[in-house]
């Protein structure tokens, strides 16, 4: 046992001896975190700028513009006299649509003649296109609804009938726990626990793969009393201590400073989070066995890390992807914190029904054990290729 | 004259520096796995990964109280759209609700009892949609694919009850406004289409970063271990020309990668890719030698050849949502708009997407351009202090005295 105390001892001062170290496993995440947080404090990014091309200029078409403006997800910053020009300030990145209103607009509208509005949409922001997107939609759906209404009324039919009309179906949707659509509640927990993926599964790596690259792997293997289990154990120990508190603090400043909703128990949260660490450990552990060079097992792990921001579906749904593409998404621990975070503290189903991510977790943390003796092996011949 | 030859000798060291570094890349087999490798296939990959473009089928569970001809076509409705699948009739809310826990449906369509009843009747008839929120693209999609069918069912209900009401209907009949939406730059709404271009643009920039760290550590190492001089480097020249040399050398390597990621990867991918090549090429000029500039700036922090994994990489999530691609720029608080605009790929991402999928010019993106250049010559002086830095801490002059 106080070999294993020195062992860990070891593992603590080794950290100390680099301040890089203590600054990319403290204040790397926390710094990211409140990047996120503050990124998106704002919640949705409303108020999309946008540009109006009124060529007929009519009551009823200044009518219009207003009703647009009035819409909350757009904000008219710009009109322009055509369409040319409308275009041009989309090119300019300077609004993200526009709403052309035809000439001879009311004219049309009122005799019949069906005129067509047409809208434009900047898709290539996603978030800003959407918005505007709706709101068009919105106004010129509504614009038809009242000018229908006008016309029954006028023939004499009564409120109701004309909603009925106009309104036979109508389908709520209703985005459960998060009835403000917000994005920055799967977004900034899940990249925030991306950040602290990479940076555990890197830290583990550098700090396992240097002593080769230091020359004092036999060193530290003979102090361990030839050990592989103890000195590895001894060296991520402390780790795992220091990733957990910093882990807990991101939580604590998302659900605690930030109050993001939380729909299950604290103490979920709080457990889940040494069962990623760790995790996140064995994955880095894993390549470390794997390739036991510093350099490489470093591109891996960072590839993986990286990667795992795409595939594990924080924007683009797993189920959707190809499925030679998917099955990655189930290498990075960070998908199953993703997968409890979803199930337990946005819908806030039962525990039972994560129950198989804690369990491949628990494993991805120990199975690296079984490919201990390749490290070893490495360590003992301790040859450092660039 | 004197002046002359001093210009003629800076470029003479200038030339000598240059080659020396493209030697030095050309036998470091983790510089080139940055160089070459990552630009090579990392677009690859995360193309493969978004290629699917749009959510489909998804599926949904239906909570049908009414079991009528109306609440039945509802539901065929749902299920011939594109977008959502219905995954199987559920007799209660609480059977949906278990289903949605397991992650089988991502919605529940809940039809209530007199759904049919009202239609019949004339009056509004109301069912609900429930979705999962654990992606907005996801969303996105069940409401779109849901007001689709919703204004279809509308259009057919109120054709026929407008033939009801007779000569009073018959002019209601059809919409008095039509509308129609156009999608620029990504017309189909996909996810590669509107990501890629951005994450090409992220590529460039980290692979050339974690390089030109990876290259400055490993000479960093070198300098340790020989009493403060870098043997492989051109000895006794100008710091300026140490930086110009490099920088041409990782133009040239990221010239090149340039135009297989910028080019030829929308190519193959049929991604959008509508600008002028000659808008495109002296657009991403000033971002590349920037970046070079960038990169030797942030070498500072990297004091060994693997810190550059550790001290970079994770930088690349912060620029990305920086440049504003995931999140607009204008709902960014302005403290990070001001810091973003220090980064060369938050000037570069927009303009190069704007070129590329909105067709426009090097004239429209002059703002980025400019501010491209500024970049390059505030972090061509802030290199040539890390560089002065690092002599002075750790060259030959540290081991005299």
């Amino acid at each position: 046992m106080s070999s294993l105390w020195q062992s860990i001892v070891y593992g603590y001062r080794y950290l100390c001896r680099r301040r890089l170290y203590l600054i990319v496993m403290v204040f790397v995440p926390l710094l990211c975190t409140a990047f996120f947080l503050s990124l998106m404090q704002n919640g949705l990014p409303v108020r999309v700028p946008t540009a109006i091309v009124d060529l007929d200029n009519s009551t009823m078409s200044r009518q219009m513009t207003r009703n647009l403006d009035a819409v909350q997800l757009v904000d008219i910053t710009m009109a322009c006299e055509s369409y040319q020009s409308a275009r041009a300030a989309v090119q300019r990145g300077e609004v993200y649509g526009f709403y052309v209103i035809p000439r001879n607009f009311q004219q049309d509208a009122l005799s019949g003649r069906k005129p067509v509005i047409n809208y434009y949409c900047d898709m290539t922001y996603f978030v800003p296109g959407t918005f505007s997107y709706k709101g068009y939609k919105s106004v010129a759906v509504q614009a038809t609804a009242s000018l229908i209404s006008e016309t029954a009324s006028s023939k004499g039919l009564s409120g109701n009938t004309i909603s009925a009309l106009i309104r036979p179906i109508s389908i709520d949707i209703n985005p459960v726990h998060n009835p403000w659509t917000n994005y920055s509640l799967y977004l900034t927990p899940s990249f925030s626990a991306g950040v602290l993926e990479l940076i555990i599964i890197m830290v583990t790596i550098m700090t396992l793969t240097y002593e080769i690259k230091e020359g004092s792997a036999r060193r530290w293997l003979r102090d361990n009393r030839g050990s592989i289990v103890q000195a590895v154990t001894g060296k991520l120990l402390p780790q795992t201590l220091i990733f957990c508190i910093v882990g807990w603090c991101i939580q604590g400043m998302i659900y605690g400073f930030g109050h993001y909703p939380i729909n299950c128990s604290r103490w979920i949260l709080f457990i889940t989070m040494p069962i990623f660490v760790l995790a996140c450990q064995g994955f880095g552990l894993f390549v470390s066995c794997v390739v036991p060079n510093p350099r490489l097992a470093l591109s891996t792990g960072t590839l993986v890390a990286m990667l795992a921001f795409s595939f594990t579906g924080f924007s683009f749904p797993v189920q959707n992807m190809y499925g030679y593409m998917g099955v990655f998404s189930w290498l990075a621990p960070v998908r199953y914190y993703f997968m409890i975070h979803v199930q337990q503290v946005l819908n806030g189903v039962g525990l039972w029904y994560s129950r198989w991510w804690y369990v491949i977790m628990i494993a991805m943390a120990f199975a690296p054990a079984l490919l201990l003796w390749r490290f070893k092996r490495a360590c003992l011949k301790q040859i450092y290729i660039p | 004259m004197k002046i002359l030859r001093k210009i003629s000798d800076w470029f003479f060291a200038m030339g000598r520096c240059f080659a020396r570094e493209w030697h030095i890349c050309l036998h470091d087999m983790g510089v080139l796995l940055f160089f070459v490798m990552l630009p090579l296939m990392y677009p690859i990959a995360y193309t493969l990964i978004y290629n699917p473009e749009v959510v489909r089928k998804m599926p949904v569970a239906i909570v049908d109280h009414d079991r009528t001809f109306d609440s039945r076509k509802l539901v065929r409705d749902v299920s011939a759209s594109p977008t959502m699948e219905v995954y199987d009739y559920v007799p209660d809310m609480s059977a949906a609700k278990d289903l949605m826990a397991r992650g089988d449906v991502f919605a529940i369509l809940e039809i209530p009892r007199n759904y049919g009843k009202k239609i019949g009747r004339m009056e509004t008839a109301h069912a609900t949609l429930y979705t999962q929120m654990s992606l907005l693209l996801r969303y996105r999609g069940f409401a779109s694919a849901i007001t689709d069918v919703q204004l279809k069912d509308i259009a057919e209900i109120t054709g026929e009850r407008a033939a009801l009401l007779g000569q009073a209907g018959a002019q209601l009949n059809g919409k008095p406004i039509e509308n129609d939406a156009h999608m620029l730059g990504d017309i189909e709404q996909g996810f590669a289409s509107f990501v890629m271009p951005g994450i090409l643009i992220l590529i460039l920039q980290q692979s050339m970063i974690l390089g030109i760290c990876m290259l400055t550590g490993t000479s960093r190492e070198r300098r340790r271990k020989n009493r403060g001089i870098d043997p492989l480097l051109v000895q006794n020249v100008p710091a300026t020309a140490l930086i110009w040399g490099r920088t041409f050398c990782y133009t040239t390597f990221f010239a090149a990668a340039a135009i297989w990621l910028l080019h030829w990867v929308p190519e193959i991918f049929s991604l959008p890719h509508f600008g002028s090549a000659k808008d495109w090429m002296l657009f991403i000029l000033p971002f590349i030698i920037s970046t070079a500039f960038f990169g030797q700036t942030l070498s500072y922090f990297v004091h060994d050849r693997e810190s550059s994994f550790i001290v970079i990489a994770f930088t690349s999530v912060i620029f990305l949502f920086l440049s504003g691609l995931t999140w607009p720029m204008y709902a960014m608080p302005d403290l990070w708009v001001e810091i973003g605009k220090l980064i060369p790929s938050t000037w570069a991402v927009p303009g190069f997407i704007r070129i590329n999928s909105n067709a426009a010019t090097l004239a429209d993106n002059f703002t980025p351009y400019i501010w491209l250049w500024i970049l390059s010559a505030v972090y061509f002086i802030a290199s040539w202090i890390v560089i002065r830095r690092i002599e002075r801490r750790e060259g030959p002059r540290a081991y005299v005295n």
